[in-house]
């Protein structure tokens, strides 16, 4: 397995499955942090920190998938590897419809467990560097004239100068130093780069 | 004695006999030392001596023991006190046939003053039959009730199946990251121990769930002694878990330190405890939170109460719910409350419904203490 960043955090109001739980993903070398309850676990780790969420479906006052809900209505993109006991597979598909990376039924066999877990781990990496371009290529965005904003979206519409000074009524030395200034605030190499870049936003 | 007065006690004889013979119930006269003077033909029938084997003897003959040794000393005590046991009393006893087969009856004594000594006439009733049906009965409600536990064990099915699950999957995880922190030399023998240990307790802890329901799914007569209700009432909550668990939700016990020891059959008071619960679960969904209170009502009785912070019961309805085959739920018998206050009622309880003033439903078992049994 690669080396993963993140934690796996177990909620389940069972303390014997909770504590197993730990105890194998310390056997994996993974980080664990346990949870007796969902409502424990949004007191606890309110931050939206690198992981993944294993996740008992039934628990008493909040479910499972009562928690999945809280989290996306947080914008928390952590996956969830729902653990499931015997009969729920109703829930369960429930929780694959609305985005859970998995689910698990219990008793699990470790190799399919920790499969899941290393699959949601690096999906949570993905997922956060991802993230990460977005914010940093909108920040820049946030940066750009308004004027500076038009040429860069010419230009990765594919406008050659002439056409972007025609178009805006401007000499075509003007987009030039527009087009530099754009260039330098989106940290963009090449205008291969930027296209890149503005795609990002697309996704 | 005149000749008038000699043929009016003729005929009082000779209507005393005929009145003797026509009785239904086993009828004879003993004198105050217990020697037999009269023994009607019913009690020829009911203990088979003839009438001539029996006179002169005494009436212990007719009684096993330890009565046969001690009625000579119970006529004595009366004759002494002038106490009243049985005179104008009656009661069930047990007799003895010429066969030496021991039976039920019932016995009512009257006192006879005859001059100065005192005779007494015995009316005995053979309640062999009665025994009998009352017998039968019993074995059927026994059944029935049996039938019932079994019916809420197979609705449980679920919830006991993922209760199990749980250590078992707690056992197969320790087991498996036991072997894997062995296999990559992190594991020190006294952390190995430490595994162990836990995965011996949750066996165990699946173990007592299946002992639990083992328990309440077996057949076995109805036997009441002396319990702590308290004690009782965790056994069936520690089973309804299982339920409660599976509905998301919370019971709370709210226990009572000191309370007096009822006379119970604990399988049969866990049965109706089990009963109340699952109903105020299945049949209140908007329900989340049960509270069950154990008290007592002075010396004479104890009392669980299982409320419920659902809908309550519909007021046209509440008169209905103890009848039998009365359900609201949709796969519901009908017979869980009827064969609760039935069983209630055997114990000399009560079985009461109510809604609470502040929402929700009440149910009360009320139960006489061992002590005022």
């Amino acid at each position: 397995m690669t080396t993963q960043t993140g934690t796996v955090f177990v909620v389940d109001d069972d303390e014997a499955v909770r504590d197993s739980l730990s105890l194998l993903m310390e056997a994996e070398s993974l980080s664990v942090e346990c949870f007796s309850s969902p409502i424990e676990f949004l007191e606890r780790c309110p931050d939206d920190r690198p992981g993944c969420l294993l996740l008992d479906v039934r628990m008493p006052q909040m479910s499972g998938l009562e928690l999945r809900d809280e989290l996306q209505k947080r914008g928390s993109m952590m996956p969830i590897v729902f653990i499931t006991g015997h009969g729920d597979v109703p829930m369960a598909v429930d929780a694959m419809k609305h985005g859970a990376i998995d689910f698990i039924q219990k008793p699990f066999r470790d190799e399919e467990l920790l499969e899941r877990v290393h699959q949601a781990l690096e999906r949570n990496q993905v997922d956060r560097c991802s993230a990460a371009k977005i914010q940093d290529v909108s920040e820049r965005i946030a940066r750009l004239t308004p004027r500076e904003t038009e040429v860069m979206a010419m230009v990765v519409a594919g406008n050659a100068n002439k056409v972007i000074a025609q178009e805006l009524g401007v000499s075509q030395r003007t987009v030039e130093i527009h087009r530099a200034r754009v260039m330098e605030k989106m940290g963009a190499r090449s205008i291969a780069h930027l296209v890149q870049l503005a795609g990002v936003l697309d996704k | 004695m005149t000749q008038r007065s000699d043929r009016m006690e003729n005929l009082a004889d000779a209507r005393f006999d005929a009145l003797l013979g026509a009785a239904v119930d086993a009828i004879l006269v003993i004198d105050d030392k217990g020697v037999i003077e009269t023994f009607n033909k019913a009690a020829e029938k009911l203990f088979g001596y003839p009438a001539a084997d029996i006179l002169g003897q005494n009436v212990s003959v007719l009684m096993p023991e330890p009565y046969r040794s001690e009625h000579d000393s119970y006529i004595a005590r009366h004759l002494r006190t002038g106490e009243n046991r049985i005179i104008g009393i009656g009661r069930e006893v047990k007799g003895q046939n010429a066969n030496g087969d021991v039976f039920p009856l019932d016995l009512s004594v009257g006192a006879i003053h005859h001059g100065t000594r005192k005779k007494f006439v015995g009316i005995i009733r053979d309640i062999r039959e009665r025994k009998k049906t009352e017998g039968m009965l019993r074995q059927q409600q026994e059944r029935l009730e049996h039938v019932t536990r079994l019916g809420t064990l197979g609705e449980m099915a679920a919830g006991i199946a993922h209760e199990i699950n749980q250590p078992l999957t707690a056992i197969a995880t320790y087991a498996q990251a036991a072997r894997r922190l062995i296999s990559s030399g992190q594991l020190e023998e006294e952390r190995l121990l430490e595994i162990l240990g836990k995965t011996g307790a949750q066996a165990e802890r699946a173990g007592e769930i299946i002992r639990r329901i083992r328990n309440l799914a077996r057949k076995q007569p109805a036997e009441r002694e002396r319990h702590d209700l308290v004690a009782v009432v965790q056994e069936a909550l520690r089973l309804a878990e299982v339920d409660a668990r599976l509905y998301g939700v919370r019971i709370e016990f709210r226990e009572h330190e000191d309370l007096p020891p009822a006379w119970i059959d604990p399988v049969q008071i866990q049965q109706v405890v089990l009963n109340l619960i699952r109903n105020a679960i299945e049949t209140v969904p908007a329900s989340r939170q049960i509270v069950i209170q154990a008290s007592n009502r002075g010396r004479e009785e104890v009392v669980v109460e299982v409320s419920d912070d659902g809908p309550g019961i519909p007021e046209d309805l509440i008169s209905e719910i103890f009848n039998p085959f009365f359900s609201t739920k949709e796969l519901g018998t009908g017979m869980g409350l009827s064969i609760s206050r039935s069983i209630v009622s055997a114990h000399g309880g009560r079985l009461e419904a109510k809604n609470n003033p502040t929402g929700g439903a009440s149910f009360s078992i009320v139960l006489p203490t061992a002590v005022s049994n």
